[in-house]
């Protein structure tokens, strides 16, 4: 039930509140960033990955603002299971316009998997042929801390990183997201 | 419907930003130039009819007061206000549980109107005691100014650490415009 009225609310705000950009704009400005961070730091890939979860997760302080605003979010999800139904068909659609799967969930509903079927993110991309990219280059790195980032602001601390990619050769893009704890409400400094 | 104050708190309990708006009769008072159109947060904080109005009853005869001890009232009166708002706030999930949300209470004197967001970020307005329900407004305030103009502002940091990247130019007027197209 909650899963398509997910779908039916991204899809609405995508039709009707969302300003497009070309998305070539987008890919080849993303793809400038990786290659540029790829030179600064001497193709160090470890680092890269560092950095691109960084700027996700600044990304992700501030986008949260504006999804909770465009999807009129007046609640918090009851529970885990509801955010990634949110994350996926609300979040990533309005964004993106790409709605990854939602899959291997663990037992105690706390980690899930998204499986992207398409990342716009490497449009046209290909790996540097260094023999150490294909190990060690998590080129959507951003994404994992644009979920981080957003996350954290509506009280959810989770990890979240990229388990496989096809950019790498392998049959799928899969991220895994797991829920660390939720964060206490701040209290008001005490008064003397 | 009369406005008299504003107040955001960030999910830190800070007040990052406060504006009143004065009713006439004070503008005719002994300090006509805290009557502006655009009263500095620390200014004119009198007009409301506040939560210390005994105090400040001793203090009225016309002398205006410093500026450090108002913006020091100032700064009470929102620590006063958030506390309030937060312990209601609790005490209205706790009896009616989670999602349930305090939206407002009235006294003789004003109504109080509270919205929270997802992310707590918690929006304050006093008004006249018949104004209508302001939560309405206070989620076009997030939608349309915080987001458009505060989150959005590539050069304003992500926390608004005393207020900063709060007051700029575009959220300060699109405030001014909204509030008082309502009055």
């Amino acid at each position: 039930m909650a899963a398509s009225k997910a779908s039916r609310l991204g899809e609405e705000i995508w039709k009707t509140r969302i300003d497009k950009v070309n998305s070539e704009l987008v890919v080849l400005t993303y793809g400038t960033i990786v290659a540029q961070l790829v030179k600064d730091f001497d193709s160090d890939y470890v680092e890269v990955n560092k950095q691109l979860d960084k700027m996700g997760y600044n990304i992700g302080l501030r986008l949260i603002e504006d999804y909770l605003a465009k999807s009129n979010t007046m609640r918090r999800c009851s529970n885990f299971r509801e955010t990634a139904e949110m994350i996926a068909k609300v979040g990533f659609k309005i964004f993106l316009n790409i709605t990854p799967t939602i899959t291997n969930w663990t037992s105690d509903s706390k980690q899930f998997s998204l499986v992207f079927d398409e990342n716009p993110l490497a449009d046209f991309v290909e790996l540097p042929d260094d023999g150490r990219a294909q190990d060690e280059l998590w080129y959507s790195n951003i994404l994992c801390g644009v979920l981080r980032g957003a996350l954290e602001m509506v009280q959810m601390q989770v990890e979240a990183h990229f388990i496989s990619d096809m950019l790498r050769g392998n049959d799928t893009t899969e991220m895994r997201i797991s829920l660390l704890r939720y964060i206490d409400d701040e209290l008001p400094p005490e008064d003397d | 419907m009369v406005v008299f104050s504003f107040f955001i708190f960030d999910r830190h309990t800070e007040c990052i930003y406060s504006r009143s708006w004065l009713p006439p009769s004070v503008m005719e008072g002994p300090t006509p130039s805290a009557a502006v159109l655009t009263p500095t947060p620390s200014s004119a904080i009198t007009a409301i009819p506040d939560l210390e109005r005994e105090h400040e009853r001793n203090n009225q005869g016309g002398r205006p007061r410093d500026r450090r001890s108002k913006a020091a009232k100032a700064g009470d009166d929102a620590k006063l206000i958030f506390g309030t708002v937060f312990s209601l706030r609790n005490m209205v999930r706790k009896l009616g549980g989670d999602d349930d949300a305090f939206i407002t209470y009235r006294t003789g004197q004003y109504k109080l109107h509270y919205y929270e967001t997802v992310s707590n970020l918690r929006f304050v307005m006093l008004t006249d005691t018949a104004a209508p329900s302001m939560r309405n407004v206070l989620h076009q305030v997030y939608i349309n100014l915080w987001v458009e103009y505060v989150v959005k502002n590539p050069l304003s940091p992500v926390e608004h650490k005393g207020g900063d990247g709060v007051k700029n130019e575009l959220f300060e007027l699109g405030l001014d415009q909204f509030i008082r197209g309502l009055m």
